[in-house]
């Protein structure tokens, strides 16, 4: 603090607050510009969603909600799950580590308390899904039944297993674990692929194989954060994953790699904190995207992402993202 | 505004790593067992908000604290008492900080639209906060949380804090004073000099005691036998406590002791203060197969009993 600043002498009260605002300032449809996108055959009025884990009914008090592509809820075990013990995050220089451990109420828990919260906010509703075998996420799918329009399946989540293995990394049990959702459901299913695949194509392809509708690319990078000084460690499992602006360019390769080896739409998730980074992903191929870390220290990031994506769309007088990022490539 | 100070040498830092690994160790193993869920409340909380908050001052208190002068008015106008706020820190000298900082509500001005909250300088985040100025704006999200209640029918509160925890039940302080209850705060901290809450109460007509380490009164035999002195022709209606789980624990058996219910404040680290991150696992004693419950939506004020 400035040693010379002092208090600021006639301050008005303030009478209304910038959430109100940020809500009033919904901007009009401009009919020229398209924002929306297909995953399988769910329709969504623009790509961008939340990372599953960072985003709750509660956040829909706080931002103009209905303005999002898609919501996605946290990952739903078949089974009520505890999560992991204190401290569950830290952040350090790079970024956020987390190792909250999934807790989940399972899927007669969701049903019956979570899904109709989130069925309430508007946006479609993409239920993610864990197991912690490949045969495990059909019978949750089924246990779901009619809830939900499409499931993120989460094979990547780095948290659960102390040695660190994801059935995400290999690309068998990927195509097991999606082939048995697809006989159980017809809504669109979305893998969401781990950073520490031996090869994200081969991964991605074996989700395509399977029937996917789509893949996520990615997932928080398993890392170990330590306390300074004591080198004890920071959160409670020892090991999570590390998440936000950091990430970027290591899941930009990712989704780069992923998107010129399937057909079926990438949607990107790792570090997004503003429309220039957002369309990063696009211009490699991503067809949506997640926000996950950067909600927290801004609430209103994804609604504000979308309002600059039309507006820059607008500005341009492009129909799309892709038209957007062609304009200006060709310069 | 703060001396420049030599910074500490290595033996002085293991100490102070040694005095916090104590404190924690103490401070887990004093709330074991000890918390509970408290019943649901009486009416909504306050919706919570997001604003542009100006700094309205800010600035140094007492031997290690700052004290943030917020303009928010629709959190100063609904906070409750116990509630607390996401404040997210620009970035300072290159430093970016990802994540909100939970601080507790320390002072709500409805009037003037303004809100304080206290801190010390811990990590990278307070230390980028230190560093704002009069006149910036810091993006807030609050009121959050389950604040501090007082039963009904009370006439007389005690309030325990520790170090910065005071400002976690100074809210209580200014509730006791418009109602009418007569409250008695208790500031503990290593020296006279770091105490919070002497100005605050005179204000607010609250009795302050505060106890030190330096002078041993606020070692736990001696809080606990000056605390039964004091309250010894009529103990309070209600004790509320912020600050270290062995206070907590003092307070439950005084608590007992009297018949009386103890609420206490916690902190935690946490991304979203919404309950949507699950990141604040609170240390309260449940199913391992079944979440338990989370400082920021259950909390950070549960019921404390031995």
């Amino acid at each position: 603090m400035d040693p010379k600043a002092g208090q600021l002498s006639e301050t008005p009260r303030p009478t209304t607050d910038a959430r109100r605002t940020f809500f009033a300032a919904r901007p009009a449809p401009v009919a020229t510009v398209d924002l929306s996108v297909s995953i399988g055959g769910l329709r969504l009025r623009n790509p961008m969603m939340p990372a599953s884990g960072c985003f709750g009914p509660a956040l829909g008090r706080l931002i103009p909600v209905d303005e999002l592509g898609a919501v996605v809820t946290k990952t739903v075990f078949g089974v009520p799950r505890g999560g992991n013990p204190a401290h569950r995050l830290t952040e350090i220089r790079a970024g956020m580590v987390n190792s909250v451990g999934i807790p989940s109420r399972g899927a007669a828990g969701y049903l019956a308390e979570l899904h109709p919260r989130y069925a309430a906010l508007g946006p479609p509703v993409i239920i993610s899904v864990g197991a912690h075998r490949p045969a495990g996420y059909a019978p949750v799918v089924r246990d779901l039944g009619t809830a939900g329009d499409a499931f993120e399946l989460n094979v990547s989540c780095p948290n659960l297993d102390r040695d660190g293995t994801d059935i995400g990394s290999d690309p068998d049990a990927i195509e097991s674990a999606v082939a048995a959702v697809r006989l159980e459901t017809d809504k669109p299913i979305i893998v969401k692929l781990p950073v520490l695949a031996s090869s994200i194509a081969e991964c991605a392809q074996a989700a395509q194989a399977a029937g996917a509708d789509a893949v996520c690319v990615a997932n928080s990078i398993p890392a170990l954060p330590l306390e300074a000084y004591t080198r004890a460690p920071a959160i409670g499992n020892v090991i999570g994953g590390l998440s936000g602006p950091s990430i970027r360019p290591i899941v930009l390769r990712l989704v780069w790699l992923a998107a010129r080896s399937v057909d079926i739409p990438v949607i990107a998730c790792g570090g997004i904190e503003t429309a220039d980074d957002a369309l990063d992903y696009f211009s490699v191929g991503a067809s949506a995207v997640q926000v996950g870390t950067a909600s927290f220290a801004r609430p209103f990031a994804m609604v504000e992402i979308v309002r600059t994506l039309q507006q820059r769309c607008a500005d341009d007088g492009v129909t799309g993202i892709r038209d957007l990022i062609d304009l200006w490539r060709a310069q | 505004m703060s001396p420049m100070k030599t910074p500490p040498t290595a033996a002085e830092t293991r100490a102070a790593l040694a005095r916090q690994a104590a404190f924690a160790a103490a401070d887990a193993a004093a709330l074991d067992g000890l918390l509970s869920v408290r019943p649901a409340e009486a009416g909504p909380r306050p919706e919570p908000v997001w604003d542009e908050a100006t700094v309205v001052n800010h600035e140094v208190v007492r031997e290690r604290y700052h004290r943030l002068t917020l303009s928010c008015g629709t959190i100063a106008a609904t906070a409750l008492a116990g509630q607390f706020l996401m404040i997210t820190v620009p970035p300072h000298g290159g430093e970016r900080i990802l994540l909100p900082r939970p601080m507790a509500i320390h002072r709500r001005n409805p009037e003037r639209g303004t809100i304080e909250v206290i801190y010390g300088v811990a990590g990278r985040g307070t230390t980028a906060l230190a560093a704002v100025n009069p006149g910036q704006r810091l993006l807030v999200t609050g009121p959050l949380g389950r604040g501090f209640e007082f039963p009904s029918g009370t006439r007389r509160a005690l309030m325990i804090g520790r170090g910065v925890g005071v400002c976690a039940v100074m809210g209580s302080v200014e509730d006791a004073a418009a109602r009418g209850i007569e409250a008695t705060l208790v500031a503990s901290g290593r020296t006279r000099g770091s105490l919070i809450g002497s100005a605050e109460c005179a204000e607010l007509g609250a009795r302050f005691i505060p106890v030190t380490d330096a002078e041993g009164t606020a070692d736990l035999p001696a809080l606990g036998a000056l605390l039964r002195r004091e309250f010894a022709a009529g103990p309070p209606d209600v004790v509320f406590v912020c600050g270290a789980g062995v206070l907590t624990r003092l307070a439950a058996e005084l608590g007992a002791e009297w018949g009386v219910p103890v609420q206490a404040s916690l902190e935690a680290h946490m991304a979203c203060g919404l309950g949507y991150c699950h990141g604040c696992a609170a240390p309260v004693r449940t199913d391992p197969a079944v979440e338990g419950p989370l400082v920021c939506v259950d909390g950070p004020v549960f019921d404390a009993a031995v």
